[in-house]
């Protein structure tokens, strides 16, 4: 298997400049990224290091917290500076966490999606009552919650249940294709966040009910 | 000293979906520790922020890989979580070609007593010890959790030293509560030392409001322009709020040693 660094090389190689909202532009061994809206401004407020990237992919432009970093809110008015590939790997952790590593998997036929039951029946403590969900109540949260346009900008690679597909979606939100340059941001299985809303809705129908 | 180029470390914490600073200190020791260059990858996972548990072991490219909580305590996250969401077989755990070595967590180590003694000291200097209660604030809570437990352990420790006219635990959901901190404690100086691991959520913007410094919860500090000074006229009291010890730099040794001490303990003696 290719190491991490030998896959973002290979994929750079390849024309590769976009992540997420983030654009990357390469000379030599530098690299230098900004929010893809961005690309072009010469005002953008510059910054140094993999270690910035944590700060800037930590609030939106309104300074609220973004705990999920998919979602398409990432800040505007910045541009990054990098120095070597080990350090863009770095710096991508922080905007896209992990998502360099799950594509990688997935170029390599080693990534395992897991069936959304699947997570939510191994959950214990407050969030073992997410299993209660309904087939019809998952499909519409994971419709409300993941959308694209608000919501996440992952591509869902997990069924509801094996055999069964995440209803409601649109084909587009549930394959790993991407433009020439695009890297996809693939979820291979529920996070956090989307437990957690899955325990709200259960709950709210108990409450309901 | 450890050094291990061929294997990557990877630091477990809570984070969190509502409070911008509570991965902050992980990241700082994941950061600190990757500088200094002991193991070929460093990374974080978390379970309520990114990278999630499910997706850590897609960054790493190396076979053997360390995973230290950065927790305060055993319990439900250390005991039931991790390993469940990492699919740990227990301390050792092999995988194809990878092993996985899960350390203790970094507030079970026994230098995290000269680490609270240091902190408290650092937020109130020149003041006596000997006319000074000090409290250890844990969370205390109903579910499998330990940071009580450890909180007076670390209490009792502290006060066997004798350096404090008193050391007192106290909690945020469970008695003795640390919203009576001027009832409990009898000296003219307070120092109040969060037994957390960041300055999220509970020690930056609960505690306070307990402890009659704020109204109501604040912003998280990172969101905030001003920071609380030290220290202040509060019920006749002159009280000293340090921040949460898990934001201590000296954490990221102690990851490290809970490494090491996992090598020590599980190693083969060869056979004569």
């Amino acid at each position: 298997m290719l190491r991490l660094t030998q896959t973002l090389t290979q994929w750079l190689e390849k024309g590769g400049a976009e992540i997420g909202e983030v654009r990357i532009g390469v000379r030599e061994k530098e690299f230098s990224l900004c929010h893809r809206d961005d690309a072009g401004r010469e005002d953008l407020a510059i910054f140094h290091g993999p270690e910035a990237a944590r700060g800037l992919s930590n609030l939106d432009d309104h300074g609220a917290y973004r705990p999920l970093k998919s979602a398409p809110n990432l800040r505007h008015g910045w541009a990054l500076f990098i120095s070597g590939i080990e350090a863009l790997r770095h710096a991508l952790d922080y905007f896209y966490p992990a998502m360099l590593g799950v594509w990688r998997s997935h170029e390599m036929r080693t990534l395992s999606p897991v069936p959304l039951r699947e997570t939510l029946e191994r959950q214990t403590g407050m969030y073992a009552v997410t299993r209660k969900i309904t087939d019809r109540q998952a499909g519409a949260m994971v419709a409300d919650f993941c959308r694209t346009d608000g919501g996440c900008l992952k591509r869902i690679l997990w069924p509801l249940a094996p055999g069964t597909p995440v209803p409601s979606l649109p084909v587009e939100k549930t394959n790993a294709f991407a433009p020439a340059g695009v890297m996809p941001l693939l979820c291979h299985e529920a996070c956090n966040l989307l437990v957690a809303r899955a325990r709200e809705v259960v709950k709210k129908g108990e409450h309901l009910a | 000293m450890i050094y291990k180029p061929q294997s990557a470390l990877i630091i477990v914490g809570h984070g969190s979906t509502v409070n911008p600073d509570s991965s902050g200190p992980t990241f700082d020791h994941a950061e600190a520790i990757s500088r200094q260059g002991v193991f070929g990858e460093v990374c974080c996972a978390f379970w309520k922020e990114e990278p999630s548990l499910r997706q850590v072991f897609h960054m790493v490219d190396a076979d053997e890989i360390y995973v230290v909580p950065n927790f305060i305590s055993e319990g439900y996250f250390t005991q039931t979580v991790i390993p469940r969401e990492l699919e740990l077989d227990g301390p050792i755990t092999t995988r194809g070609a990878r092993t996985i070595k899960y350390c203790e967590p970094v507030g079970n180590h026994e230098r995290m007593t000269e680490l609270l003694l240091r902190r408290a000291a650092a937020v109130a200097p020149g003041v006596s010890p000997s006319e000074t209660s000090l409290f250890i604030v844990g969370h205390g809570t109903d579910l499998n959790d330990n940071s009580a437990v450890a909180a007076k352990r670390e209490g009792e420790r502290i006060r066997e030293r004798g350096l404090y006219a008193e050391v007192l635990n106290a909690y945020m959901e469970e008695a003795p509560l640390i919203s009576d901190w001027d009832a409990l404690s009898t000296q003219p100086n307070v120092v109040v030392v969060p037994f957390f691991i960041a300055d999220g959520l509970h020690s930056y913007q609960d505690i306070p409001v307990l402890l009659g410094i704020e109204q109501e919860p604040t912003a998280a500090a990172s969101q905030r322009e001003i920071f609380r000074k030290n220290p202040r006229s509060l019920r006749g009291r002159t009280l000293y709020y340090a921040s949460a010890i898990g934001a201590e730099p000296l954490f990221a040794d102690l990851i490290l040693e809970q490494v090491e001490a996992f090598d020590l303990q599980h190693s083969t003696i060869p056979a004569f």
